[in-house]
């Protein structure tokens, strides 16, 4: 770990664009975590975990920039950054420095398919930590001073955005993929949308969607699953609403002839492919992890071997797999030097067409394979990678598909590997960074 | 996201306590030199391996700056017995990552695998240490890559600003050198200058090699003692203090087309080993730690100046640098600079309340607890601490320390070391 300052490398979890694996699996001997379902239909996942002394607290919300209507871009995001900031009970200031003076931590990200909330906690305050996410769930006050100051944070964070183009391109590439359907729209709002925003408008989106069926309350750490049981029958068990049902989505669009190139200061060139992937729940999203890790995941994957070691045609690159809820994307992003943008693309395809036409190798599928089960061991490290993987699955998908998900890559051949390559490479669309003239 | 943190910050919250329970460290000291870590951590089936040697930018100058993270990067590409590609695969089959870096007072490689791998990992990191290769095809290779990272470095608002804010504050002392070194150092650098720098560093007695994870600690430390026993002494090398850098304050402005402008304000601070290192974190803390520091309520929630407001005081071990950072739309960067100076003012001025020193005591050993719980973390803390000089058991006297820390003090301290005051802006040239 470099103890020198290096400002700005963050994980887009915002954009879930470099996120290889989708989620894992139910093995021999793997803990398993309490699941219940409370009478309002509020759901608890526990998991007693006792690495140390610290208990990780999230509550997952089904609504994220896919249920936006076209005039309420980015009404999502700000709800996360409002949240926190206070209910009649708690004044402004006051969460961050409860949460913060005994030593814990608290965070939100937005997805498009969910939002969650997180609090990392000495273990003693988890019934503590359970009533406020509770409060914060249901009673954000939504100061109007508060909201218009934050209007200028929001702003910020687009602008932000901009400055980073590994985080840009993940964003553009997203957005020109998924157009016209939700998923590609800003998930922060368009700077218009942000300004012109009201209270009451955010207000009437927070009373529609924060209700009791699109709750989901996790918490992993050391503790007792029975006093967290009664603590989140407390707090969450009383909270009412209506059901939400989710709008439809249309599928996701074809990808040919969508190509755009911006204008950007730096001095390299970034380069975006996106292909259409299956949606999350998929049956193929097993075999189309693995293709994602034999492809672009390490300096031991193909891209990085051919493309980058050996044809020298780019500083990095890689493979990702965007996984949604209806319809995912894997993406191919390099840095490189304008002038090998065309040869380099072309190459990073040949590797694409050699995958369809011959295959994975055995040693190759067996190295994915392990890579997937180091990632999950490595997230069950700390209390909030197991809570998070939990949120996620329970949001997104099923946890019971989530804890059988490493013995489906098990048993994923290396037939079904190239089946899902040949299924799934095919149009795709392309956002490049040129360096504009002049630019320095 | 709601706040978005610098890679760093962890590094900013870095050092505190032993907390109730901690796991043992087996420590051994080679008889060549050689000091191994371990410890052993039933958490999760993984392992972590940190090999840091002392080599680094402290040790360079700007004709040849960034020769270790040179040494360290052509290292991975390929050994005795493997070229690169063959390294990677090996890695990757353990269900591992593997890289190697320069930095200011120590240059690392750390490892990660599965811990059923621990023996193999750790061979590999034996490997690349003790056997690397240094082909001259891969020193032209990893130059290119290089060149562009600086340019990376170079292109993004953030990381050039850090970079001009710290050749500024430290002038000619070899802390203001960017770890990666320049185009022009690059270009003169030449694989016999990469195997004499090699050579002259990575001598046992400059070498910690830490371990954590699900692991057996005696067989881990045989294991490490059988891999690098055999390494003859070398002398320890010339380690002699530096001179102090010269504190000369002043303000830069550097011109770059982004959306946002950066804003750095700093000074030169206390080495890890002095005894207002404790009192200047808990400084950082008041300051810049967490969403109820002052800058964040202040800057951030009252008058919504900036997405992202933070301080860094990293360990070092000559003297270190504190510094406030914020960036914000250009239009506000005047009121924004301006509002930062006077919350470092306002702190030399004015004693901090006991609840806020109280909260950033809670913050910055609560943070540096959470940020101990991965093995790589581990591993990395272990192996730095006994690098730089203080033990490796550093935290525990650190946690009493700043439990000891008084309101006097950190006025005290906020009026020896911010003073004078560095200041870089770096944003796009006013709008005409």
């Amino acid at each position: 770990m470099c103890v020198r300052v290096r400002p700005l490398v963050v994980t887009a979890l915002l954009l879930l664009l470099a996120c290889g694996g989708v989620a894992r699996g139910e093995d021999p001997g793997r803990p398993r975590p309490e699941r219940h379902v409370l009478g309002n239909g509020v759901v608890l996942i526990v998991q007693e975990q006792r690495a140390s002394e610290v208990v990780a607290l999230q509550l997952w919300m089904r609504v994220g920039g896919r249920d936006e209507a076209p005039d309420e871009l980015g009404l999502s995001h700000y709800l996360e950054h409002m949240l926190f900031k206070g209910t009649p009970t708690r004044p402004p200031g006051s969460i961050d420095r409860m949460v913060e003076g005994v030593g814990g931590q608290d965070n939100a990200f937005t997805s498009y398919d969910f939002t969650h909330f997180d609090l990392l906690l000495p273990a003693g305050q988890a019934a503590a930590g359970i009533a406020l996410l509770a409060d914060i769930a249901v009673n954000a006050s939504f100061d109007q001073a508060e909201l218009d100051r934050e209007r200028l944070v929001v702003l910020d964070e687009v602008r932000l955005t901009e400055d980073d183009p590994d985080r840009f391109l993940a964003r553009r590439l997203s957005e020109e993929a998924y157009r016209p359907t939700s998923y590609g729209r800003p998930i922060l709002g368009t700077p218009e949308q942000i300004r012109a925003l009201t209270r009451e408008q955010l207000a009437g989106y927070y009373h529609k969607h924060y209700v009791p069926k699109n709750m989901s309350l996790v918490v992993v750490g050391a503790v007792d699953p029975g006093l967290i049981r009664r603590a989140a029958d407390d707090a969450f068990g009383r909270l009412r609403g209506p059901d939400s049902p989710r709008a439809p989505m249309p599928p996701p669009p074809d990808l040919g002839g969508r190509s755009v190139d911006v204008p950007r200061p730096e001095k390299q060139a970034y380069l975006g492919l996106a292909f259409k992937a299956p949606a999350v729940a998929d049956p193929d999203a097993a075999a189309t992890d693995l293709f994602t890790y034999i492809l672009g995941d390490s300096p031991s994957s193909r891209l990085s071997v051919v493309v980058r070691d050996r044809l020298a045609l780019v500083s990095a690159v890689e493979a990702g797999y965007v996984t949604r809820q209806r319809g995912g994307l894997v993406t191919v992003t390099a840095r490189l030097e304008p002038e090998n943008l065309d040869r380099a693309e072309a190459a990073i395809l040949a590797e694409i067409r050699r995958l369809q036409q011959d295959g994975v190798g055995e040693a190759e599928r067996q190295r994915a394979i392990i890579t997937a089960e180091a990632n999950y061991a490595f997230d069950i490290e700390t209390a909030e990678g197991l809570a998070r993987d939990y949120g996620e699955a329970e949001t997104n998908w099923t946890l019971a598909e989530e804890l059988g998900y490493l013995t489906r890559l098990r048993q994923t051949t290396a037939a079904q590997i190239q089946a899902a390559a040949r299924k799934y490479f095919g149009e795709y669309a392309r956002v490049r960074f040129v360096p504009e003239a002049g630019a320095r | 996201m709601r706040r978005l943190l610098p890679g760093a910050l962890a590094a900013l919250v870095l050092a505190a306590p032993a907390a109730a329970g901690e796991l043992p460290v087996v420590r051994e000291r080679l008889d060549n030199g050689v000091t191994l870590l371990v410890r052993a951590n039933p958490a999760a089936p993984v392992v972590a391996v940190s090999l840091l040697v002392r080599m680094g930018t402290r040790w360079e100058t700007a004709a040849d700056g960034g020769l270790s993270n040179f040494v360290q990067a052509v290292m991975v590409t390929g050994t005795a017995k493997r070229n690169g590609g063959e390294i990677a695969e090996a890695i990757t089959g353990l269900g591992g990552r593997l890289s190697a870096n320069g930095d200011t007072d120590y240059s690392e490689i750390r490892g990660t695998a599965l811990a059923r791998f621990w023996r193999e990992l750790l061979g590999l990191t034996a490997e690349l240490a003790l056997e690397p290769a240094f082909q001259p095809d891969q020193v032209q290779a990893q130059r290119d890559f290089l060149l562009a990272r600086v340019q990376k470095r170079r292109d993004n608002p953030p990381t050039h600003a850090f970079d001009v804010f710290f050749a500024t504050l430290y002038g000619t002392h070899p802390y203001g050198l960017p770890t990666l070194g320049t185009p022009e150092s690059l270009a003169r650098i030449d694989q016999a200058a990469i195997v004499a720098w090699y050579r002259r560093f990575y001598r046992p007695e400059r070498m910690v090699l830490a371990v954590s994870g699900q692991v057996p600690a005696a067989e881990v430390t045989a294991e490490a003692r059988r891999l690098f026993g055999g390494l003859p002494r070398g002398g320890t090398g010339d380690d002699a203090p530096l001179a102090a850098p010269k504190p000369a304050g002043g303000r830069t402005v550097v011109e770059q087309a982004s959306q946002q402008t950066q804003i750095l304000v700093g000074s030169l601070a206390p080495r890890v080993a002095d005894r207002d290192y404790a009192a200047v974190k808990l400084l950082g803390t008041v300051l810049g730690g967490g969403q109820a520091g002052r800058l964040f309520v202040e800057l951030r929630d009252k008058q919504a100046l900036a997405y992202t407001v933070a301080a860094f005081f990293d360990p070092l071990r000559e003297p270190g640098s504190f510094l406030v950072y914020m960036n914000t739309a250009p239009g506000n960067a005047a009121r924004a600079e301006e509002a930062l100076r006077r919350e470092i003012e306002r702190i030399r001025a004015e004693r901090v309340s006991a609840p806020e020193l109280l909260r950033a005591k809670a913050y910055l050993l609560g943070t540096y607890e959470m940020d101990r719980r991965t093995n790589a973390r581990q591993a990395w803390y272990l192996a730095f601490f006994a690098t730089i000089g203080v033990g490796y058991d550093f935290p525990t006297g650190y946690r009493a320390a700043v439990e000891a820390v008084t309101v006097e003090d950190l006025l005290r301290v906020a009026r020896s070391y911010l003073h004078p005051l560095t200041t870089v802006v770096l944003g796009p040239p006013p709008a005409r």
